[in-house]
C-alpha cells in the first residue's frame, strides 16, 4: 500500500515538501488553511543569496538549494522567473568593512568565492550606487527567483502528480493515536495519513502546544517598499552590510539600540518594480500594518545607497511575519516523542533560497531514505 | 471579441482571471498572487471591483470575497519626498 502524508501548510515549504513526497510516489494531501503563498511566501522578496548565510549548515543547505533552483524551471516546466544575477553587499563605514572582511574569509573557508571589491568597481558593476559606498562584497552565485511562482509551481506539479491540494482548510487539531499522529481534522472531517508534516511556519507553534510540544520560532516583522516600474536597472541583488549585522542580531536586547533593523535589501522584479526592504522587528502576529516610520527608514537606507531614487515612486509597502529561531537556523525535523510527525519551518528570511532543498531533505526523512545532508543541526530537540 | 482586458496595469485578460480562480484562487489577493492583477500603478483601483464582482459571478458565493488591503502610500509618492521630516 502507498504511503499515505498529510502537509500542512501551503507556504515555500509545505508546497515543496508535498511536491517532492509526491515524486517519492507518496499519495499526499496538502491541506492550507487559506491559499497558497497567502502568507509569509507572498510578503517577501526574491533573493536567493548564499553570500549572506552564516557559514555552517545553513550554508551547506543553501548551497544545495542552489544547485536545485539551476534546474527547477526545466523540471517544473514553469517559468520562476530564476535569474543568476550576482549580489553585492554594500559597505558604507570601515567598521562595517572590517566585519565584511572577516564574514568573506568565513565565506571563503566554505567554498562560497565572495570577494571584496572597491566602490569605484562596485559603481562599475552597479551603475547608480553612491559615491559614499567605500567597498562591496561581490559574489557572481547569487540568484534570484519569484517566490510566489515558486510556491503555485510546487503546488501544481504536486497536483499533477496525484497530490490532493484542499486550499481554504484550516487544521483544528492533529489527532492523535498513543503517542502517534494519525491524521488531521479539517472543517470536521477527519483526514487519516501515515505521517504529518507541519509547514506552517510562524503559526507552527500553535499547531503543536496541543500536543505539549514547544517550538521556539517567533514572528518577526519585515516591511518592503514597493516601486513603480523602471526600466532594467538593477542588474544584481544588493544588501547593504547593516542589512546583515541585523540579520545575525540574535536577542531581543538588541534592539533597544535600533528598534526597527532597518537594513537595505534591494533587487527588481521581471516587470521592472523595485522591492525595497526591510527591517526586522518583534513585534508579535497582530500588528501587520506598515509603520510609516520603517517607510522613511528604508527610504533613506536606499537614497543613501542610490541618490537616483529619490526621483522615483513609491505605489506600494506591506509587511509578512518572517519564522525566527533562536540560532538562525531552520527546524527539519521529526518530533521526538510522538511517532509520523515532522516540522520543517522556521527559515526566517531564508526560506526562498531554502525552500527546494527543505521539501526534498523532508520527503526523504518522511520516506524513511537518507537525507542528502546530515539534519540533526536542524532538529527540534537541539533547542 | 472572445477575452476582455480587466487589469490595465499588468495587462490581465479576464480568460486569465478565469484561470486563477480555477486554480483554487477566491480572494482578491488569491487571484493577484496568480496573475498580477492590482499589482500595477492603479494597485487595484480600476480592475478589484471587477474582479471582485467575477469572484461573485462564479463561485456562487453569499459573502463578498476578502479584497485587497489598501497599503501606504495611497498614491504613488517619490522615494525622496517620503524621506522628508
Amino acid at each position: 500500500m502507498r504511503q499515505k502524508v498529510i502537509v500542512i501548510g501551503g507556504g515555500l515549504i509545505g508546497t515543496s515538501t508535498a511536491y517532492y513526497l509526491a515524486k517519492y510516489g507518496v499519495e499526499v494531501t496538502l491541506v492550507e488553511a487559506k491559499d497558497i503563498a497567502s502568507g509569509t511566501s507572498g510578503a517577501c522578496d526574491r533573493a536567493i543569496m548564499l553570500q549572506s548565510k552564516n557559514p555552517g549548515p545553513t550554508l551547506e543547505l543553501a548551497i544545495k538549494s542552489a544547485n536545485i533552483y539551476e534546474k527547477l524551471e526545466d523540471e517544473l516546466e514553469v517559468d520562476l522567473e530564476y535569474r543568476k544575477s550576482g549580489g553585492m553587499i554594500i559597505i558604507e563605514t570601515l567598521e562595517e568593512m572590517q566585519a565584511m572582511e572577516h564574514m568573506v574569509e568565513r565565506q571563503q573557508k566554505a567554498g562560497i568565492d565572495v570577494k571584496l571589491i572597491s566602490g569605484e568597481e562596485a559603481r562599475k558593476w552597479q551603475p547608480g550606487l553612491s559615491n559614499d559606498i567605500i567597498g562591496s562584497t561581490w559574489w557572481e552565485g547569487d540568484a534570484e527567483v519569484n517566490p510566489l511562482n515558486v510556491s503555485f509551481a510546487f503546488a501544481n506539479a504536486a497536483r499533477k502528480l496525484g497530490a490532493e491540494i484542499r486550499l481554504n482548510s484550516p487544521v483544528k487539531r492533529l489527532i492523535t493515536d498513543n503517542n502517534r499522529v494519525i491524521g488531521v481534522e479539517v472543517s470536521g472531517e477527519r483526514i487519516y495519513a501515515d505521517a504529518v508534516v507541519v509547514a506552517m511556519g510562524v503559526w507552527t507553534p500553535m499547531m503543536l502546544k496541543p500536543l505539549g510540544v514547544e517550538v521556539p520560532i517567533i514572528p518577526r516583522q519585515g516591511q518592503i517598499l514597493v516601486s513603480e516600474k523602471l526600466p532594467s536597472f538593477l542588474q544584481v541583488g544588493i544588501l547593504s552590510a547593516s542589512y546583515i549585522s541585523n540579520k545575525l542580531k540574535k536577542n531581543h536586547e538588541d534592539d533597544k539600540k535600533d528598534p526597527f533593523g532597518v537594513g537595505l535589501a534591494i533587487g527588481q522584479t521581471h516587470s521592472g518594480t523595485l522591492l525595497i526592504g526591510g527591517s526586522r522587528q518583534f513585534i508579535g502576529y497582530d500588528k501587520t500594518e506598515t509603520n510609516p516610520e520603517i517607510t522613511r527608514k528604508i527610504g533613506e537606507a536606499a537614497i543613501r545607497a542610490f541618490p537616483c531614487l529619490k526621483k522615483v515612486r513609491m505605489i506600494r509597502s506591506f509587511t509578512g511575519l518572517r519564522p525566527y529561531t533562536p540560532d538562525g537556523k531552520p527546524i527539519l525535523s521529526p518530533v521526538s516523542g510522538i511517532d509520523s510527525l515532522y516540522i520543517a519551518a522556521g527559515h526566517e528570511g531564508d526560506g526562498v533560497a531554502l525552500s527546494p532543498i527543505s521539501g526534498k531533505i523532508m520527503a526523504q526523512v518522511v520516506c524513511g531514505e537518507k537525507p542528502e545532508m546530515d539534519i540533526r543541526s536542524f532538529s527540534l530537540s537541539r533547542f | 471579441m472572445d477575452d476582455t482586458i480587466i487589469c490595465r496595469c499588468e495587462d490581465v485578460y479576464l480568460s486569465e482571471i478565469l484561470g486563477a480562480i480555477e486554480e483554487g484562487g477566491n480572494s482578491f489577493p488569491g487571484i493577484k498572487k496568480r496573475v498580477r492583477v492590482g499589482m500595477g500603478y492603479c494597485q487595484g483601483r480600476v480592475c478589484q471591483p471587477m474582479v471582485s464582482n467575477i469572484l461573485l459571478a462564479t463561485c456562487q458565493r453569499n459573502t463578498r470575497p476578502v479584497l485587497q488591503r489598501a497599503q501606504p502610500p495611497i498614491r504613488p509618492v517619490l522615494l525622496g519626498d517620503i524621506i522628508k521630516k
